[in-house]
């Protein structure tokens, strides 16, 4: 039963109750006689009755359209705001209750308005927050924005010990002061302050939002921080990376350039007089040389630096070559080139130091014994190989795995020589030659041991 | 530019200034060069240097990367701003150093320290020999899809960036400086690879082959780089490259 169907049974319950009760208690007095003019005033009566029921009927129904038809309009109005639109104002005119419920509902419209504005404007602070904004211009954007969003007078993010702040007590009259603690991922960032016209009023609901500011930018500031901070220790890297860098250049350039006259001059006295002590000269200033390159590319591995060159060239020459600038006269070479005419595609300088460093290896430890090379090519893998063979007592099996690493050494290598990173550097300049280093399987016993070098190939054909 | 300027090479003997902090050095690089008939001048730093490029232009300059005061690559920037003299950086890094990019764009060639005399010789030879191919500083167009920008070791192929080896530069530099014509496979073979003994045609076959695979749209239909079957190669441009 509506609220207006009750109106009406109230009002017509309390108007035509007493008139049905006088015309019902009319009625029996007049009953009682029997003279015509009792019964004419009987019929009266009947009408006078019937009339005002018709008119108390009709009089309850306006009476109550009138009193339900503002609540309705309220009703109506609330039902909006709640869907999402509380901008249509509701016009009661006068003083009564029923106009200041609507004026109540206007406010709460006007608050909902206002607030869903301000959530708005938060949101667009916190949206416009872009990766890598210092957090002094994210700080004062936010604090100028959130003015603006809240209608402050004032407003400051300030990354201070909240302690720090005093918190200020509203004064009637004067401006009115809002506070919030910044807190980001548990951990205290500062405080956000400001102030509100005097006359403004904040309720629950604001300071409410403002936290909520508060909990979202505090959110972005420390991101902003941690980017910073990433950022920093990032340049920082670079920085000592670049340092490092020209460390290591000014280190190699201190050690090559005397090593480069010792050469140099040897070389000349050498084409003026011929002396194998000369030679023995340009032999140790190139080991010399080759192991300050060695370190070199051990920094470069480690920072992930060595950037190959592809040139094309055949790889016997470049053995043979290597072979010669070693100075191992006394050892047995020999040198099998069954590549067809396939070229490597490689660094030459890189795999100069991988063959110096492996066939270095199997005069050191090979004891002197024949050392055999054997340069091939798979064919249709399109790869070239360069294995080098010592006849020594082969590697250890206890040494197989551990030859590769840093600053790893045989046992067996009497004299100490030899920096231990020969194999581990070869290795890993092979790999960024997009090749490999390997050491065959355990042979027979009294064959030595066996490093295969394979590079990416190309077949010798007119194209 | 300065070319057919002072002591230009062919009538006297090659002038050359070497640039190197390190005396024992100077003196024996000297001796060694001019032992092998060119004019060389020597200086101790970028200063000295300078000084003495404003007296006059030598043919080639070699130059020591790491100077005190002033560094090598800064004289390198320094002279290539004032002409386009051929420039070879003498240096104790390799080309796995982070500035041996920065090298490629000044110096037409570098030697590691240190220097086998040999080796060093042949690349003064090379760089020379190439002073004839004119090819310009500056971007080549060869169509919609190729330019070369040979002096940055870099071609850009149907826009993307791709850089070349030093050895893939210096052929399509002498290509290019025959723009259209057949260049003999002898002719790229001596080009690219003066200083290594025993070099085979073999190397200019299989660096072509690589090459039209950086350069061509589709290196199995080959519009710019262009096989002379028995004889050699041509480097085409778009607009005569459907020209027989």
């Amino acid at each position: 039963m509506s609220f207006r169907t009750r109106l009406t049974l109230a009002l017509l319950t309390s108007a035509l109750v007493p008139v049905v009760g006088f015309g019902v208690v009319a009625l029996l007095v007049a009953g009682t006689g029997s003279d015509p003019a009792g019964s004419t005033l009987t019929r009266v009566l009947l009408l006078a009755v019937a009339v005002a029921v018709v008119f108390a009927v009709l009089l309850a129904a306006v009476l109550a359209a009138d009193l339900s038809g503002p609540l309705r309009a309220i009703a109506r109005s609330v039902e909006r705001a709640s869907a999402g639109d509380p901008s249509v104002e509701l016009e009661l005119p006068g003083d009564d209750e029923l106009s200041r419920l609507a004026e109540s509902h206007n406010r709460l419209a006007r608050d909902l308005v206002r607030r869903n504005r301000e959530l708005r404007r938060i949101l667009e602070i916190l949206e416009s927050t872009t990766l890598g904004e210092p957090v002094d211009a994210l700080v004062s954007r936010a604090a100028r924005e959130a003015c603006g969003a809240f209608g402050m007078i004032d407003c400051g993010l300030l990354l201070v010990d909240p302690r720090e702040i005093p918190t200020e007590a509203p004064t009637p009259g004067e401006p009115v002061p809002v506070r919030s603690t910044l807190v980001a991922a548990g951990e205290v960032l500062g405080v956000a302050v400001g102030h509100l016209p005097a006359t403004r009023r904040w309720d629950r609901a604001d300071q409410d939002l403002f936290e909520l500011f508060a909990i979202e930018i505090s959110a972005a500031i420390r991101n902003a921080q941690l980017y910073a901070h990433v950022e920093s220790q990032n340049r920082r890297l670079v920085e000592l990376d670049e340092a490092k860098d020209d460390f290591l250049r000014g280190i190699s350039h201190n050690l090559q350039t005397p090593l480069a006259s010792i050469r140099g001059y040897a070389q000349q006295l050498a084409a003026e007089s011929p002396d194998r002590r000369l030679g023995i000269i340009t032999e140790q200033t190139d080991r010399l040389s080759r192991m300050v390159r060695q370190l070199l590319a051990v920094s470069r591995i480690e920072s992930g630096a060595l950037r190959p060159r592809q040139e094309v060239f055949a790889p016997a020459p470049r053995v043979r070559r290597t072979w010669e600038a070693l100075g191992a006269a006394d050892v047995a070479f020999t040198l099998e080139d069954r590549s067809a005419g396939w070229l490597a595609v490689a660094d030459p300088d890189q795999l100069d130091q991988v063959l110096w460093a492996v066939l270095d290896n199997a005069v050191g430890y090979g004891g002197r014994t024949p050392v055999q090379a054997l340069v091939a090519t798979d064919g249709p893998g399109g790869r070239v190989t360069i294995t080098v063979e010592d006849g020594g007592a082969g590697i250890a099996e206890a040494d197989r795995e551990r030859l590769f690493r840093r600053f790893a050494r045989g046992a067996e290598r009497p004299t100490g020589e030899g920096s231990g990173l020969g194999l581990y550097v070869s290795r890993e300049l092979c790999r960024a030659m997009g090749g490999e280093l390997e050491l065959a399987p355990a042979g027979r016993a009294g064959t030595g041991a066996a490093f295969t070098i394979s590079l990416p190939g190309e077949a010798p054909e007119e194209s | 530019m300065l070319h057919g300027g002072p002591g230009s090479y062919g009538v006297t003997a090659p002038r050359i200034l070497i640039v190197d902090d390190d005396p024992n050095l100077l003196v024996i690089l000297a001796e060694q060069l001019s032992a092998d008939g060119y004019d060389v001048q020597t200086a101790r730093d970028g200063d000295e240097a300078l000084r003495r490029l404003a007296a006059s232009w030598p043919d080639l300059l070699i130059i020591d990367m790491l100077m005190p005061r002033m560094d090598g690559l800064t004289l390198a920037r320094e002279v290539k701003a004032r002409a386009d003299l051929p420039i070879i950086v003498l240096s104790a890094i390799d080309t796995a150093d982070s500035k041996a990019d920065l090298l490629d764009e000044v110096a037409e060639d570098y030697v590691t320290k240190p220097y086998h005399y040999p080796e060093l010789r042949a690349r003064v030879t090379r760089v020379m020999r190439r002073l004839g191919d004119r090819v310009p500083r500056q971007r080549l167009e060869l169509g919609a899809n190729l330019a070369l920008e040979l002096h940055r070791r870099e071609a850009i192929v149907a826009g993307a960036t791709v850089s070349l080896t030093p050895t893939e530069s210096r052929l399509l530099y002498a290509l290019a400086a025959n723009l259209g014509q057949t260049v003999t496979t002898e002719t790229l073979l001596a080009r690219g690879w003066a200083d290594t003994e025993n070099a085979d045609p073999s190397y200019v076959w299989v660096t072509m082959r690589r090459l039209r695979q950086k350069v061509e749209v589709d290196a199995n239909k080959p519009v710019h780089l262009l096989t002379v079957r028995g004889i050699g190669y041509r480097l085409a441009s778009a607009a005569t490259a459907r020209e027989p």
